[in-house]
């Protein structure tokens, strides 16, 4: 009874959105309840249908239910718009509601002095929640990229919010106007991506209906090749929203914008959408190895990358950024390892190998719900640390902890999760990443390629440790720096509860797997040979629980983050190894690379400028000077020989008179010569 | 009997003269004169044919003719009067408001 | 249908024309201490003619609207006076009368001669909605001059400071064009006359186009298409329309890149596509090449514009390269959406060209370089300029995103049957373009520091008129957008039928 409500879900925060904007400016707090009241009533609701949906006989027998209208058609093929709610979309829409919700509870705190601006504010995340939340209920895919794109709009507005009028002053206006569009563009890329491979999905099936599109048998029967090449473009929507490899730049730049907001990109909208995509398309995906395959490696290569440029960066809400940027390589990663294998069994019929691969799939999964946590937490924490500190770089933090006791011990947990500290959340979900990559590494032909991910994972997972407790040492222990100075304790209790709601959180949503997660979220092939996540088509719980504790791996892996976290600890709260004298004072050239991260935004700028500037400069060069000087020189062709011809009237009586005159003796003459010629007399 | 070939050259070279004086004469009055010498000419050619012919018509028509000739002068010196008036000349070279 | 206009409105189509007209001469006629009327006229008579037009939507059988009526016969010709509304006009019937109506709220506070100005307006209402009702070639080529003239006489009197240049150039480059049509449907009403009389009426000529060669098709349809595609207009024949956009007032634009480009599709849909079916399989390759090429030219023009206006004009004919390849499919998918993003682009871009025009008078220069940081001083400006940016950059959820998305699709249609899959990408990459240009404008114009390369002391945001005017239509962007079948509904069978004569379904 409630899953037929399930539309609620997306259209309540709607209507907030149009609400706050029509009529924020006259509620308190610039309507900013009203946007609690959507977020908080969206959770509610989907607490009640994903209760009811794993209560119901649905939940194991299709394992989804769906309902759906005829919205319009293109030619003969309609398009409808419904729901379509299965485990996925329960968890998806479960944490984002939620951390969107606290979320925004937090902002009545945190962007309490912003004026009338904050009826945009709530306005633009009411929608962006709206965004989130009817991509994660969608039924098929257009109406998927629908949402999609409307996430992507908002993240433009939001990442925007100062791109004029900026607190801190002009420079930083320009640099928040250009980071959003920068955002969007770079999204915008992948979703025109993303669309292509609608097209082909839409021409190739006859439908974009999950239900249709993952069929089995209507798989079966389409060109092998079309459905790589759409599954290629889907995935190309999913490095630009997800800011993967190589399109990962935008997202660091994307910190312009107010923490909080930072907060919902990275922790309950946008990048997740990619994750949640690669998620959905499982049944699609799994058709190629060689796709999983490259799913896997970008995000084995992301993971490692985005880690790299975290551990030099000064600024809190960067780090934070590369941070979540490595963390998506890992979901990635996971989900590429598992599907490669799911691939390779189905391929072959392998059962075994298809329960092996449903293993990455939850990895990837519960990694996504940990992240949403944990990296909720750690900005929330941020903006905490900045709205007090009144700024973003750690050079000015440190020494924070006596007076913020809240945020640095709520700050401290998350940081543990991110790091995979044994037994908080972020432990379970990365092991089982790793786990999953080591194991794809012994299956196929490019097997040994999940091999060399996992080694990258490995070195990852000692990064993230490292910057992490960098972060944290750096702004709470240590010297006191200006910032500290100028801070004046905790931040109100609006900021705060939200801080400790999610630190348990964060600190627990892993262990869901220990009390069977991976039930509900796994994904095999069920009696009726169609694809279904949930109920239970996985593997053996405690199977996976012995290998983990069993093996050498997972010390190694523990080991080297304890590692990490001592050598952060050395470094940056006892100050007895200097990283100066590693990086030559900043001079070396690693250093520079990783502070220029690797020099790609100006590569994508060089390209970007001439791709498009310069050519825009040789076409309008052709249509001014080639095309309109075409028309401009006929028409000044004919003035120009009227002119001269004009010239012939000299105004004098008598040059008139001498041309008839001439003229008569002309003709005249030709009269008599015509007369002779044609035989007259 | 004159010939007509006569009467017919007499009244060509009239108009040779005419349209020679309207080409190279500069001053409008002396211009005006030689349009009626070609006028006559033709005036000429007319009663030469009737003549020759015996058909009153052609004399009708020159007496015709020649009110609307008078008619023209009237006009044509009116013009030059006013050109005058504006101009203070009535040289054809300087009355040149008509070129481009 | 979920409502039906109650009852049928006698001569309804002959009213579309006669109501403007009577509303031109009228307020033409409130002249100097009448002046200040002259604004309330022109909006009760284009309300009129919008109200008609909106019947037109609520009448499930447009046929009985047909009228007919014997004109010119005599000497073996037989020209009549002949009106109908069709999936084809309906929707260009119901944007002009929108148009005229709402750029008339949008210029209520227009003091240069406001008599004349909105006469033009009344005037050339009339010679739209002729276009786009006329049943008989001969009305339709009259009525597609008249539109010619007032359109002239807008941009030589109200427009910028180059505006005599433009307007020639508008009036000269447009006419040409249209005589070389006037050849080609000579060509149509004497070929389907085949020595007998010649009636110039849509009926009989399509009657008569059976008889038609494949040499005699495909040269007629070259005269036409080209004198359609001026209009429309096309790379590399588009040169007249950055400039008489740049010269022309805010409601021209808007009547000009709003409905006057449709007049160039329409026809080529109306007379090219409908008539002579074998010269449009032959044209096909030419019409998809030129329509490839003026949507990423036009994209591309675009990025290098630095007047706010000329980029809009820019996008336009990107936008209507567009159109050009969805027609070019030839199929009811590729027809259907060609007409739909008629419709959308009629809409968006009356948005874009208010809105460049308030930048014009308000902000007082439309040059990007000089602009910066306007949202701040201005924000409802603001959001309706990137509502409008955002619509037309295809924002999912809105008009135009549909449009593009049946245009694309039936064109991946096109180029999956024509083995050359790759087609495709050139839209996709148009699309990002698009993007490209419509955000680093609003980066430049309405973010980042505020500017001080001009005088912002006279200010001022968006007026109560020209607020009302562009909210009425961003709304029905949104409306379209959430309900694309409110106005798909209406071309469907239309192209259908024309995709089935056509021989490509």
């Amino acid at each position: 009874m409630f899953v037929e409500y399930t539309w609620l879900i997306p259209l309540v925060p709607m209507l907030c959105f149009v609400i706050v904007g029509f009529f924020g400016k006259k509620m308190p707090e610039g309507g900013g309840h009203v946007a609690i009241f959507g977020a908080l009533f969206a959770f509610a609701v989907s607490v009640l249908v994903a209760y009811e949906f794993f209560t119901s006989a649905a939940y194991s027998a299709p394992g989804y239910v769906t309902a759906q209208i005829a919205w319009f058609s293109i030619g003969d093929f309609g398009i409808n718009v419904g729901y379509y709610i299965d485990s996925l979309s329960c968890l998806m829409m479960l944490f984002a509601s939620f951390i969107s919700t606290l979320i925004f509870v937090y902002s009545i705190g945190y962007m309490h002095g912003e004026g009338v601006k904050k009826r945009r504010y709530y306005a633009e995340v009411s929608l962006f929640l709206t965004g989130m939340l009817g991509l994660a209920v969608s039924s098929n895919f257009l109406e998927m990229f629908v949402f999609w794109e409307v996430m992507g709009l908002c993240s433009y507005l939001l990442i925007g919010f100062w791109s004029f009028t900026h607190p801190s002053g002009d420079d930083a206006a320009d640099n928040a106007a250009s980071a959003a569009k920068k955002a969007f563009l770079v999204t915008r890329l992948g979703d025109v991506c993303l669309m292509g491979g609608l097209f082909i999905l839409l021409y190739a099936f006859g439908s974009l209906d999950y239900l249709t599109v993952f069929d089995t048998a209507a798989m079966a029967a389409v060109d092998p090749n079309m459905v790589l090449l759409a599954s290629l473009l889907i995935f190309g929507g999913v490095i630009g929203k997800s800011a993967q490899f190589p399109l990962l730049d935008w997202l660091p730049d994307a910190m312009a914008g107010p923490t909080t907001v930072s907060a919902l990109i990275h922790a309950a909208t946008m990048v997740k959408a990619g994750v949640y995509l690669v998620a959905r398309c499982f049944p699609l995906f799994t058709q190629n190895p060689e796709l999983m395959l490259f799913v896997g490696i970008i995000g084995g290569i992301t993971a490692f990358f985005a880690a790299t440029m975290a551990l030099n960066n000064m600024n809190i809400k960067k780090v934070l950024a590369y941070s979540t940027l490595s963390q998506l390589g890992y979901m990635f990663l996971a989900l590429g390892a598992g599907g490669y294998m799911m691939a390779l069994g189905i391929q072959s019929g392998d059962t075994h190998l298809i329960a092996a691969g449903a293993v990455g799939y939850t990895a990837g999964c519960l990694h996504m719900a940990n992240h949403a946590f944990f990296k909720a937490l750690l900005f929330l924490g941020s903006g905490s640390v900045i709205h007090s500190a009144g700024t973003e770089d750690m050079r000015e933090m440190g020494g924070l902890h006596k007076k913020m006791k809240i945020t640095s011990v709520t700050m401290l947990i998350g940081s543990l999760s991110i790091a995979g500290f044994p037994l908080f959340s972020g432990f379970w979900s990365k092991e089982l990443v790793l786990e999953t990559a080591m194991h794809a590494g012994s299956y196929g032909v490019e097997g040994y390629l999940f091999t060399a991910m996992w080694v990258l994972a490995v070195v990852t997972a000692f990064m993230t440790a490292f910057y992490m407790f960098r972060m944290w040492f750096m702004t709470f222990k240590g010297k006191p720096g200006h910032g500290t100075e100028h801070c004046h304790g905790e931040s109100p209790k609006s900021m705060t509860v939200p801080l400790i709601i999610l630190s348990v959180f964060a600190a627990a949503v892993g262990c869901m797997i220990l009390f069977g997660f991976d039930e509900y979220i796994t994904t095999g092939i069920n009696a009726a040979g169609q694809f279904q996540v949930g109920s239970g088509h996985g593997h053996g719980m405690t199977g996976w629980l012995e290998d983990i504790f069993m093996s050498a791996y997972t010390y190694l892996t523990v080991a080297l983050v304890l590692i990490a976290i001592g050598i952060a600890y050395l470094m940056y709260s006892r100050k007895s190894v200097d990283p100066g004298k590693i990086n030559r004072n900043g001079n070396s050239l690693i250093y520079r690379a990783l502070s220029n991260r690797w020099w790609f935004p100006q590569l994508y700028n060089q390209i970007g400028w001439k791709l498009g500037y310069g050519v825009a400069k040789g076409v309008e060069f052709v249509d001014r000077q080639v095309i309109d000087g075409t028309v401009n020189a006929l028409s000044s062709a004919v003035v120009g020989s009227g002119e001269s011809l004009s010239k012939t009237q000299t105004g004098n009586v008598r040059d008139y008179a001498a041309v008839v005159m001439a003229g008569i003796v002309a003709l005249f003459i030709l009269t008599v010569v015509l007369f002779y010629l044609m035989g007259g007399a | 009997m004159i010939p007509i070939e006569v009467y017919l050259i007499f009244a060509a070279v009239l108009f040779a003269i005419g349209a020679y004086g309207v080409v190279v004469k500069n001053n409008t009055i002396v211009v005006l004169m030689c349009i009626e010498l070609m006028l006559n000419a033709a005036n000429i050619n007319f009663i030469v044919f009737s003549a020759f012919t015996a058909d009153v018509l052609g004399q009708v028509f020159v007496i015709m003719s020649i009110s609307v000739a008078a008619a023209e002068v009237a006009v044509g010196i009116a013009i030059l009067l006013n050109a005058y008036k504006a101009r203070k000349t009535i040289e054809a070279d300087s009355l040149t408001s008509m070129r481009w | 249908m979920f409502f039906e206009f109650p009852f049928e409105i006698p001569y309804l189509l002959t009213l579309l024309l006669v109501v403007p007209l009577t509303g031109a001469v009228v307020t033409l006629a409130m002249g100097g201490k009448r002046q200040k009327y002259a604004k309330y006229s022109a909006g009760v008579f284009s309300g009129i003619t919008m109200l008609l037009s909106l019947v037109l939507l609520f009448t499930p059988d447009l046929s009985v609207y047909n009228e007919s009526y014997p004109w010119i016969d005599t000497a073996g010709l037989r020209m009549s006076y002949i009106l109908t509304v069709d999936g084809l006009s309906i929707l260009m019937v119901f944007l002009t009368g929108l148009l005229v109506f709402l750029s008339t709220v949008f210029s209520a506070r227009e003091k240069d001669r406001p008599n004349c100005f909105f006469a033009l307006m009344l005037a050339m209402e009339v010679g739209l909605m002729g276009v786009y009702t006329s049943a008989d070639y001969f009305l339709f080529y009259i009525m597609w001059e008249v539109t010619l003239i007032p359109m002239y006489f807008m941009i030589s009197w109200f427009g910028g400071p180059r505006r005599h240049y433009a307007a020639i150039k508008f009036f000269i480059y447009t006419h040409v064009a249209s005589l070389v049509m006037l050849i080609g449907i000579f060509a149509l009403v004497f070929g389907a006359a085949g020595g007998g009389i010649a009636d110039f009426s849509f009926e009989a000529v399509l009657a008569g186009s059976v008889a038609f060669g494949s040499t005699f098709q495909m040269l007629v349809f070259g005269l036409l298409f080209f004198g359609f595609a001026v209009k429309m207009p096309i790379v590399p024949f588009h040169t007249w329309l950055p400039d008489a956009h740049v010269e022309a007032p805010t409601a021209g634009s808007v009547l000009l890149a709003g409905v006057m480009l449709k007049m160039g599709s329409y026809g080529i849909i109306r007379v090219c596509l409908e008539v002579l079916p074998e010269g449009a399989q032959y044209w096909q390759p030419i019409m998809i090449f030129i329509g490839v090429l003026a949507m990423i030219y036009g994209a591309y023009a675009c990025i290098a514009q630095k007047d706010l206006k000329k980029m809009v004009a820019f996008s336009s004919i990107s936008h209507m390269g567009m159109v050009m390849i969805s027609m070019a499919c030839l199929s009811s998918t590729g027809i259907e959406f060609a007409i739909f993003q008629m419709f959308a682009h009629g809409l968006i871009s009356a948005v874009l060209f208010m809105v460049c025009g308030m930048a014009g008078h308000s902000i007082g220069t439309r040059e990007i370089p000089l602009l910066g940081g306007i949202a701040g001083k201005m924000p409802v400006f603001a959001a309706f300029m990137m509502f409008g940016f955002m619509a037309s950059l295809g924002l999912p959820g809105l008009v135009g995103f549909w449009a593009e998305f049946g245009i694309i699709f039936s064109f991946y249609d096109y180029s999956v049957s024509a083995d050359m899959i790759w087609l495709i990408a050139f839209c996709l990459i148009s699309l990002l373009l698009t993007a490209g240009y419509y955000l680093w404008a609003m980066q430049r114009t309405l973010f980042g520091r505020l500017t001080d390369r001009i005088d912002l002391s006279h200010i001022h945001d968006v007026s109560r008129p020209e607020a009302i005017a562009l909210g009425a239509i961003c709304a029905l962007i949104a409306l379209y957008g959430l309900w694309p079948d409110l106005a798909l509904g209406f071309v469907d069978g239309y192209a259908s039928s024309l995709a089935a004569s056509l021989g490509v379904i």
